[in-house]
């Protein structure tokens, strides 16, 4: 008897949950009482004659925290703020999982900040989180890698695509000048920007004559921006490919790994690893000869330019229409293209000559 | 009274905890305590309870799933590309779910029939069926979902998230199955002593198949809330989401080694460590504090109850060894 009124109740409720949700289902979204006051300061301040510096506050979201790349952005980014003398935070999880940073992403907002910076490990995924801080009156600005184009202001582009694919080419040939075969080592299928590096590095190697000395592995390699999976596919493309010179990674974790698996085998000096690595990683191979030319951009100057471009856009000082100039001091002055797109494009080039003068 | 706290012991401790931590939360963050902020934020946590819910079962009946997340990405970009192709919802959906408990049910019958270690055969598949959503998906992965398949992820009810309700609603449904059926009897029975189970003639097997693919179309289900919530869909959706997923069904006093545990433990623990989670988020404290946390609560609350075992043992045989007459009593 008594389960029989349990179930009875049971099925009472479940039709009960069922009519609630038919009746009361709305699809604009409730707003928290907080709200009002935080999108009414952001508009002052994006608004007003002559908003104060100390009430503008920037959070700058990477796709992880803890990674030495994103911590020498990070210290761009507070060179900016404490310059302009704002409030300026540095947010995220040390997890490289997409629903860690859309999680801090959405706690960004209620926390009322003027911009985000943010480099998005899921694009599209974090689109929906960004669009909901834009309608709050939050500018949005993504450096390193982008997220969908409505979702975001301004994207501050380190290097174009095809800047990048020409500079990991040029340091594959300073490695071996009498070009090979040539493997690719990638993140991971999704990440858009290595996937397109790959693309262009393929289609040059293919058409222009500067690179007609290179060949390439079509397969591509998936990394997962692991040192130690990177390592093991070091060592199994030089396996399977005994005529292979150079392996080339846009990832700054894979590259140097890649490079440290070569001198472990013993094939220092016949095959190279290059591409994208922070020169405090790599100091010890360019200086021991192992290795020639590894490449990058200055990480610091591109957070830099980042949090400069979200608290101009908070001002009112520029807009995101084409055309627009930022100037960012010494750091140089960068145009708005279309689709709201800046192209930081400034290569390093890491060899014996230069590579002292990097402290990151 | 005392039979209940005792019986609900766990679960008392996991609301004291919740009380504890959203006391902690607001005092880190004034943005805490804000009802329409703290259900958007519970939002996030509804695809984990749902994958939670799904491993429940399988983990009472002292085995494991850690294939889930692949799975989930599987439906995610299943209910993605179906989206674009223009099929309506309820027949996406009733595809995807059907999918994703057959991949459950492959664990099932590896585990069940061929004797397989589940470990080692979800290992297995945690790797294939994320291959199987990166084939599926492509490169790019799939964006442009159709309106309807967004209407959970961008529809309330007064002010709570509709995919709330769906986890509420999965959570009841999972308290009806595991604690009014045969088939949660079965499952407690059969992680008890599966041997002593096969002995009373309980279908070990079957049961076995049913709650991988009940927890494969769990994961289904987490896939359409994730389409539904991000808009979009990857072949690296929710990978490393496991660990997150296997912390609440133990931190929610469900024992590893199967045979205990309640659907209201595992609700509880989702709360706990989303609550901790969106605290500590609103006040930007670093990714590993974080993790250091969740950690040690862990440790903790797996620890709290043999604290308690070996003070109450130290407490009785103290007794003992002062009136020798107790002894005798027993």
């Amino acid at each position: 008897m008594r389960t029989q009124r349990q179930r009875k109740l049971a099925g009472v409720s479940v039709i009960a949950i069922a009519g609630m949700i038919l009746a009361a289902c709305s699809t604009t979204a409730p707003t928290a009482p907080g709200d009002d006051s935080g999108s009414s300061s952001s508009a002052e301040s994006s608004g007003g004659d002559s908003p104060n510096p100390a009430d503008i506050k920037i959070f700058m979201a990477p796709k992880f925290t803890g990674l030495a790349y994103f911590e020498v952005a990070r210290a761009g980014g507070e060179k900016a703020g404490s310059e302009l003398g704002i409030d300026f935070q540095y947010i995220g999880s040390d997890k490289p999982e997409t629903t860690e940073q859309i999680a801090t992403l959405t706690n960004a907002v209620p926390q009322s900040p003027d911009a985000l910076v943010v480099s998005a490990i899921d694009g599209d995924a974090v689109a929906p989180a960004l669009k909901e801080a834009m309608g709050k009156g939050i500018k949005v600005v993504t450096y390193d890698a982008d997220a969908a184009a409505d979702a975001r202001d301004l994207f501050i582009n380190q290097l174009s695509y095809e800047l990048a694919a020409k500079t990991m080419l040029d340091a594959a040939l300073l490695n071996s000048p009498d070009g090979g075969l040539v493997a690719f080592i990638s993140a991971s299928p999704t990440a858009p920007n290595h996937t397109a590096h790959v693309k262009i590095m393929k289609e040059l190697i293919d058409t222009d004559p500067a690179y007609s000395s290179l060949s390439y592995v079509d397969t591509v390699q998936f990394a997962g921006d692991d040192a130690t999976k990177s390592q093991q596919l070091a060592l199994d493309l030089i396996q399977a490919h005994p005529d292979l010179k150079v392996i080339i990674s846009s990832s700054a974790v894979s590259a140097p790994a890649a490079e440290q698996a070569i001198i472990n085998a013993g094939k220092a000096g016949q095959v190279w690893a290059t591409g994208f690595a922070l020169p405090s990683s790599v100091r010890d191979f360019i200086k021991s000869g192992d290795s020639v030319a590894f490449a990058l951009w200055d990480p610091a100057e591109l957070g830099y330019v980042a949090t400069i471009a979200a608290y101009q856009l908070v001002t009112g000082e520029i807009t995101t229409d084409p055309g627009t100039v930022i100037d960012a001091g010494d750091a140089g002055q960068y145009t708005v293209l279309e689709g709201g797109e800046v192209q930081y494009n400034k290569p390093l080039m890491f060899t014996a000559d230069n590579i002292d003068d990097f402290d990151f | 009274m005392r039979r209940a706290i005792r019986a609900y012991a766990p679960e008392l401790l996991l609301v004291a905890l919740i009380v504890l931590a959203a006391m902690w939360s607001s005092t880190l963050s004034p943005y805490f305590l804000n009802a329409v902020n703290l259900l958007n934020s519970a939002q996030f946590f509804v695809i984990f309870a749902l994958m939670a819910f799904g491993l429940f079962p399988v983990v009472v009946q002292g085995e494991i799933d850690i294939s889930l997340a692949s799975t989930l990405a599987v439906g995610a970009v299943l209910m993605a590309k179906m989206s674009v192709a223009g099929i309506p919802l309820l027949v996406g959906l009733a595809i995807t779910l059907a999918a994703t408990a057959v991949l459950g049910a492959v664990n099932g019958v590896l585990v069940a029939h061929f004797g397989l270690p589940s470990l080692a055969v979800t290992l297995g598949t945690l790797g294939a069926y994320r291959g199987i959503a990166y084939l599926i998906a492509g490169d790019a992965g799939v964006t442009g979902i159709t309106p309807d398949y967004l209407l959970l992820g961008s529809s309330w009810v007064g002010i709570v998230p509709s995919s709330v309700i769906l986890a509420l609603v999965v959570a009841a449904g999972f308290w009806v199955l595991m604690g009014r059926t045969a088939f949660g009897r079965y499952s407690y029975a059969i992680g008890a002593s599966p041997g002593a189970a096969r002995m009373a003639a309980v279908p070990v097997r079957r049961i076995r198949v049913s709650a991988y693919a009940l927890a494969g179309a769990m994961a289904g289900l987490a896939g359409l809330v994730w389409v539904s919530q991000y808009q979009s869909a990857r072949g690296d959706n929710a990978d490393g989401a496991i660990l997150f997923v296997l912390t609440a069904v133990v931190l929610g006093g469900v024992s590893i080694k199967g045979g205990t545990g309640k659907t209201e433990g595992v609700l509880l623990a989702t709360i706990l460590l989303g609550t901790i989670q969106t605290g500590m988020q609103l006040a930007n404290v670093p990714g590993t504090s974080q993790r250091l946390v969740v950690g040690a609560l862990l440790i903790a609350s797996i620890g709290a109850p043999r604290v308690v075992h070996l003070a109450r043992h130290a407490w009785t045989t103290s007794r003992r060894r002062l009136s020798p007459t107790a002894v005798a009593q027993d």
